[in-house]
């Protein structure tokens, strides 16, 4: 198949940054605090490398068929990285806080169908129905990624919730390449892949720019400490337990007056 | 170009301003939250009647904040609730002032983050306040807000006089000088 200079660097740059940032994880140990983020990097170096391979001694045929299996499970380990993203957020005692629990429902309920919706709507131009299903099932999926991020800054924000350093930059990392994948499978979709794939082809090399900035931005980020915080003294700490404990019977009283 | 694709072009144009206007409104948030000073966060405080909202949590609970059964508890009419706590008005301003309160105690949670534990708690008591007062609301709404004041405001009082309690506490053990500050405030 037929690949020009640039798709070549994209190849040679992802690789050198997915491994560097393999590296900042591992040497950081960053990967004990996100070990889904870590997969994730992860599945993008081996994507790259088989896709890398599949392209030099494959068929056309075997590397569309590899390409968008390698894209479902990239998919899949997005929604891992939101799912490790809002756990980190939500659940600051270890379990999912009481009161964003009916606000999740309802961040799905209205994230999953505006973004079938917008796939519904879309009416790409292509030769074979497998592409109209590919950009379509992009188009959603890029979507509904946008959508959880900003529902979850808007969340945190409206519960009084902080973030950590790291979970804030991994999150508006993806966040803000999700909401530009958007855009770029939107022009996909309008201007579709008819015998010139020139268009197509130039929006997906604006979509890996924009992926490439964003793991150079996790790369540096990801390499710098969160600021320092005091040591909590230990009497200190107990005074605390203390504190925590008449809170919670507090709460159990007017929760019974309440009945 | 058909109709169809004129209204994908909409939908994808409103669907991207308006997460980008959502998101940079909170994230503007967000920054600001993080970026306050003790100044700031006092100057957000709404005054409340100290002595007011002593006498109607003490009505249902102790000094220690345990839930008082003895004769002379809870004999407060609505009325006198009512007019202690200011009203509906009275109540919306401790609303607000239970978020101030969340976000001093992330103020020392800054310099001690295990203090997580008891921001936590306050924010959780400060939700269980708002939902004390969307009831209120609801009552206000169907002409019953006399009656349900004993029965939502006065627990939603006895909370925030607990947390008030907890914030000058957490402070007290923190040794902070601003602690005079915030006992005038509170």
């Amino acid at each position: 198949m037929h690949l020009t200079g640039l798709d070549f660097l994209f190849w040679a740059v992802g690789f050198v940054e997915y491994t560097t940032l393999l590296l900042v994880l591992l040497i950081r140990r960053r990967f004990r605090m996100f070990p889904m983020f870590t997969a994730f990097i992860l599945s993008n170096l081996v994507r790259t490398v088989a896709l890398y391979f599949v392209s030099v001694y494959g068929t056309k045929a075997s590397y569309f068929y590899s390409f968008w299996s390698l894209g479902i499970l990239d998919t899949i380990m997005q929604l891992s990285v939101v799912y490790e993203m809002y756990s980190h957020t939500f659940r600051p005692l270890g379990t999912w806080a009481r009161d964003v629990r009916g606000a999740f429902v309802w961040l799905v309920a209205i994230s999953i169908p505006v973004a079938v919706a917008l796939s519904w709507l879309a009416a790409p131009h292509a030769r074979l129905w497998m592409q109209v299903v590919v950009i379509r099932g992009n188009l959603f999926s890029s979507a509904c990624m946008s959508e959880f991020f900003v529902g979850m800054v808007v969340l945190a924000v409206k519960v009084g919730l902080p973030w950590k350093t790291h979970v804030a930059r991994i999150s508006q990392g993806l966040g803000v390449y999700s909401i530009i994948d958007v855009l770029i499978e939107a022009g996909h979709s309008y201007f579709g892949v008819g015998r010139n794939t020139q268009t197509y082809t130039a929006l997906s090399h604006i979509r890996i720019a924009a992926y490439l900035s964003c793991v150079a931005y996790w790369i540096v980020m990801l390499w710098r400490n969160a600021p320092d915080t005091r040591r909590l003294p230990e009497n200190m700490r107990g005074q605390l337990i203390q504190l925590q404990n008449l809170v919670d019977s507090d709460l159990v009283m007017i929760r019974g007056r309440e009945r | 170009m058909s109709t169809r694709t004129v209204y994908f072009i909409v939908a994808v144009a409103i669907f991207i301003l308006a997460l980008t206007a959502i998101a940079a409104y909170y994230y503007r948030r967000w920054q600001k939250s993080s970026q306050k000073n003790w100044e700031r966060l006092l100057k957000r405080l709404t005054a409340v009647d100290r002595s007011s909202i002593a006498e109607v949590a003490l009505d249902i609970i102790d000094e220690s904040g345990r839930r008082r059964k003895d004769e002379a508890s809870a004999v407060l009419e609505p009325s006198e609730i009512s007019k202690l706590v200011g009203g509906l008005e009275g109540l919306e301003a401790m609303e607000a002032n239970c978020a101030v309160l969340v976000d001093l105690a992330f103020y020392v949670q800054q310099w001690y983050p295990e203090a997580i534990v008891v921001a936590e708690k306050l924010r959780l008591s400060a939700r269980e306040i708002e939902w004390h007062l969307g009831r209120l609301r609801s009552a206000q709404q169907t002409g019953k807000l006399e009656g349900a004041f004993t029965m939502y405001a006065q627990p939603a009082v006895a909370t925030y006089y607990l947390m008030t309690r907890q914030v000058l506490a957490l402070y007290e053990e923190g040794n902070l000088a601003m602690l005079a500050d915030l006992r005038s405030a509170l």
